[in-house]
């Protein structure tokens, strides 16, 4: 166990936030890299993407950056956009689209409060 | 092909369940990934919009070919030449498989209304008492609907145990076991249906004045008494006839005959199902006429070889065997003596280069034969070539139309054509598909035209990449993955050993239960399956290693499961593995998104929907196969046909739901529904009692369709 100042310098964060941050890098991860593969095939350029925005979120999770939240309200706001766009107002075609993706959006709210007092700390340490 | 259906799709639902569920998937996502090579296809298919795309459909007539009758031979100027198998008409009773002759579906009865059908209850439960034992265990598609005559309710049992019980109390009046062993399950245990035959010689209180007739899966046809139930002993041996005479070698379970005989002028007519897909030396596909008084072999049609085998094969030989065969139902003019028999496709499914020219002219056709000789008169190919096993699958209705006698066929790859049914052309519109693929497997057999009907269809738009699914962005991303690489060129893509698209799937299009017509409300009510299946040709040296027997090389019973899951097709260079509904290994939901079935009503007149719904809720689906018990209409597979009423409602099993519907006939609403036991793929009925309607449905279940199974027959009828 390193030193309590070390330890809140590198991940200011509990461990609800970090399993979080590292199921949106797992999932991130596995969706970007079939992702790349279905855009060589010719298909849609979304999971790649929201792929990657998956991996940025849990990065910035696991440091407790409140940058997260943001990244990933956006990514989920351009999943409902190219949801709609693929399949409008047909539910159970957004079945795969929507719920997961809220799901996460969810939990990545509920993170905020963590996440501000994570940032209240750092900046606290950097004014010592 | 053979019978049934196919697909069950675990279909799905969202549940809260969600998270968890994505966050597993990622795992076996990697562990699929590695799969084989293929290529990616093309987006864009031209020719396989339904017909209305007129431009890329060359308007070719499509001609019957064959010895076309002069109408007149055999119209109606001729005399009767005698009175129907059952001289009693649909409403108090319901004589025949599909109601009445016409094979309409169709009950004038009209006491149950949308007004009052919300009052609708059980009034009897009958248990058959036939249920899976032993090796039958997974086996069991009953698909059963009874005939009401008089005061006798009778059906088969899964096992070909012939019941009659009291069609207002459902107590039992008699039954016959024939004693069917399990190895004789073919596919499915399964006995549709059975036809009664009045013989008009016999006073009113001789025994067999009325005859029950069925043919069993272990290929005997079995007549008894309708008052008794006692063999009628002056018919074949002691009340049966061995239909495996001059089919060959007996392998059991191979040759099996599921659907009810039709009745013609005295003369019985049955076909066979052949189990599909084991080798392209199969028993034969030979229809043949049995005289009813005693079960003598009046006419055999060999379609290879039809004059001599006209009375059956010589000496030492056997009917031409791995011809097209007929496992479903024939209906008949019996005024103008016409059997018409809906054909399946060659014993070998998926590969044709090895097929005769006769095989080829015949396969998938609708053929009308003469039922007192046995001879053809005309016959209508659906599909050219097949090897998509687009067998005819559904009972032909008949029905007058624009002033002609006709005939309403329905296809599984959806297309519906109304035919002039004495000389066999076609009254309505029937375009021709060019240019359709032709693959690199055997380009030289696959044809490049087909035909297709421009008046309706219940064939959807082709598939493309945003109609893959799943549950989460992981397993449909996988599925989109799996679209892009695997071939698909629209409708009837060619098989390939790369994973290619077949769409739609073999299950339909509209399968064996047939569709309903309304004359008075003009309408055509057909429920159908929107599905695809995923399949690959196998190399012979690799089906070799992986164990793939034909059914006669096999040691023990059968294995059950999915048809085409991996069929030999012995004989052919390539066996078959069908994906049936396309289920993604990661979750065992389908890969693509509801609904996998609907129903519709469609204007007889123009040919267009009045309307179409998806059928069946979610409650029983979910991923990993947990029912989810949401009562959310998602549009399930389906098999069992419709009944309509005079009273304005449609009544329906048939979806994996397990629900049993009233439906408004108007509206394509859902009125009323019950919960059956299993699953109701089977055709309702609707009879009268002390003028009380009932309506009727066998909850059997179905072993492929994953619906349980059941023994119970329920009754309803509204509250006194």
């Amino acid at each position: 166990m390193a030193t309590d100042g070390i330890t809140k310098r590198r991940a200011p964060v509990g461990w609800g936030v970090r399993i979080l941050a590292w199921v949106c890098i797992l999932f991130g991860a596995v969706l970007f890299s079939g992702g790349v593969w279905l855009m060589a095939l010719g298909g849609s350029w979304y999971y790649g993407i929201a792929g990657l925005g998956l991996v940025i979120t849990g990065a910035l999770l696991n440091r407790g950056n409140i940058l997260a939240v943001w990244i990933y309200a956006a990514i989920w706001a351009a999943t409902m956009v190219w949801a709609w766009w693929e399949s409008g107002s047909d539910l159970w075609a957004q079945v795969p689209r929507m719920l997961s993706p809220t799901v996460i959006l969810v939990a990545v709210l509920l993170c905020i409060p963590a996440l501000t007092r994570a940032g209240q700390t750092r900046a606290g340490q950097l004014r010592h | 092909m053979t019978s049934s259906s196919r697909p069950h799709l675990r279909t799905t639902s969202a549940l809260a369940l969600a998270a968890a569920l994505s966050f597993a998937a990622p795992i076996a996502f990697a562990q699929d990934s590695a799969a084989e090579t293929s290529q990616t296809d093309q987006e864009a298919m031209p020719y396989n919009a339904p017909a209305e795309n007129a431009e890329q459909i060359a308007p070719a007539a499509q001609e019957p070919t064959g010895e076309l009758p002069e109408a007149s031979d055999i119209a109606s100027d001729t005399p009767a030449p005698s009175q129907p198998a059952m001289p009693v008409d649909v409403g108090a009773d319901w004589p025949y498989y599909g109601g009445d002759g016409s094979a309409q579906r169709f009950s004038p009865l009209d006491q149950i209304t949308p007004e009052n059908v919300s009052n609708l209850e059980r009034a009897f439960v009958y248990h058959t008492g036939d249920m899976p034992t032993g090796s039958a265990e997974g086996k069991y598609s009953p698909e059963t609907t009874p005939l009401k005559i008089g005061d006798n309710l009778v059906m088969c049992s899964p096992m070909n145990t012939l019941i009659s019980i009291d069609p207002a109390t459902g107590e039992e009046k008699w039954r016959y076991d024939p004693g069917v062993s399990n190895d004789a399950i073919p596919y499915g245990a399964t006995c549709r249906g059975v036809a009664a035959y009045t013989d008009p010689d016999l006073e009113e209180d001789d025994v067999c004045k009325v005859k029950i007739i069925e043919g069993t899966i272990d290929a005997r046809l079995i007549a008894v008494d309708l008052a008794t139930g006692e063999p009628c002993t002056d018919f074949g041996n002691n009340g049966a006839v061995d239909l495996w005479d001059g089919i060959g070698e007996k392998v059991p379970g191979w040759y099996a005959i599921s659907a009810q005989p039709t009745v013609v002028n005295g003369v019985i007519v049955t076909g066979a199902q052949v189990k599909d897909g084991q080798a392209e030396n199969a028993p034969s596909g030979v229809i043949r006429g049995f005289d009813a008084k005693t079960g003598e072999l009046a006419w055999a049609w060999d379609l290879a070889d039809p004059e001599r085998m006209r009375n059956g094969p010589p000496e030492g030989e056997t009917y031409t065997r791995g011809t097209p065969n007929m496992w479903t139902s024939a209906s008949a003019d019996e005024e103008r003596g016409i059997v018409y028999l809906p054909l399946g496709n060659s014993a070998v499914d998926y590969y044709g280069s090895n097929r005769s020219d006769v095989e080829n002219e015949y396969a998938t056709s609708l053929v009308a034969l003469d039922a007192s000789t046995g001879e053809e008169l005309w016959h209508f190919q659906t599909v050219r070539n097949d090897v998509w096993d687009y067998d005819l699958s559904s009972q032909p209705t008949l029905l007058d139309y624009q002033g002609q006698p006709a005939l309403l066929l329905t296809t599984k790859q959806g297309d519906i054509y109304i035919l002039n049914r004495v000389t066999g052309e076609a009254i309505t519109p029937v375009g021709e598909i060019t240019d359709a693929p032709k693959g690199d497997i055997e380009p030289d057999f696959i044809s490049d035209s087909q035909p297709v009907s421009e008046w309706a269809t219940l064939r959807k738009p082709p598939l493309t990449e945003k109609r893959m699914w799943g549950f989460t962005p992981i397993d449909q991303l996988w599925c989109r993955i799996q679209f892009r690489r695997a071939n698909y060129d629209g409708y009837l893509t060619p098989p390939s050993t790369e994973p290619y698209i077949q769409y739609p799937g073999y299950n339909g299009g509209s399968d064996w239960g047939s569709i309903a017509i309304d004359l008075e409300r003009n309408l055509l009510i057909a429920n159908y399956n929107d599905v695809p299946n995923l399949n690959h040709l196998v190399p012979r040296e690799e089906a070799d290693e992986r164990g793939w027997k034909p059914i006669n090389e096999l040691e023990g019973a059968a294995e059950g499961g999915a048809e085409g899951a991996g069929d030999p097709q012995a004989g052919a260079p390539y066996a078959i593995s069908v994906n049936a509904g396309w289920r993604s290994g990661l979750t065992g939901m389908p890969c693509t998104q509801p609904p996998y079935g609907g129903i519709t009503a469609i204007d007889l007149d123009t040919g267009e929907p009045v309307w179409d719904t998806p059928i069946g809720t979610a409650r029983r689906n979910g991923p990993f196969g947990i029912p989810s018990k949401l009562p959310l209409k998602i549009g399930t597979p389906n098999n069992g046909g419709p009944v309509a009423t005079a009273g304005g409602l449609i009544f329906i099993g048939a979806a994996t739901d397990n629900m049993f519907r009233a439906i408004d006939m108007k509206t394509g609403e859902t009125l009323w529904s019950d919960v059956l036991p299993a699953g109701g793929q089977a055709n309702p009925i609707s009879y009268e009692v002390d003028g009380e309607q009932y309506v009727l449905i066998a909850a059997g279940g179905h072993h492929f369709m994953e619906t349980g199974v059941s023994d119970e027959i329920i009754a309803y009828k509204l509250p006194k």
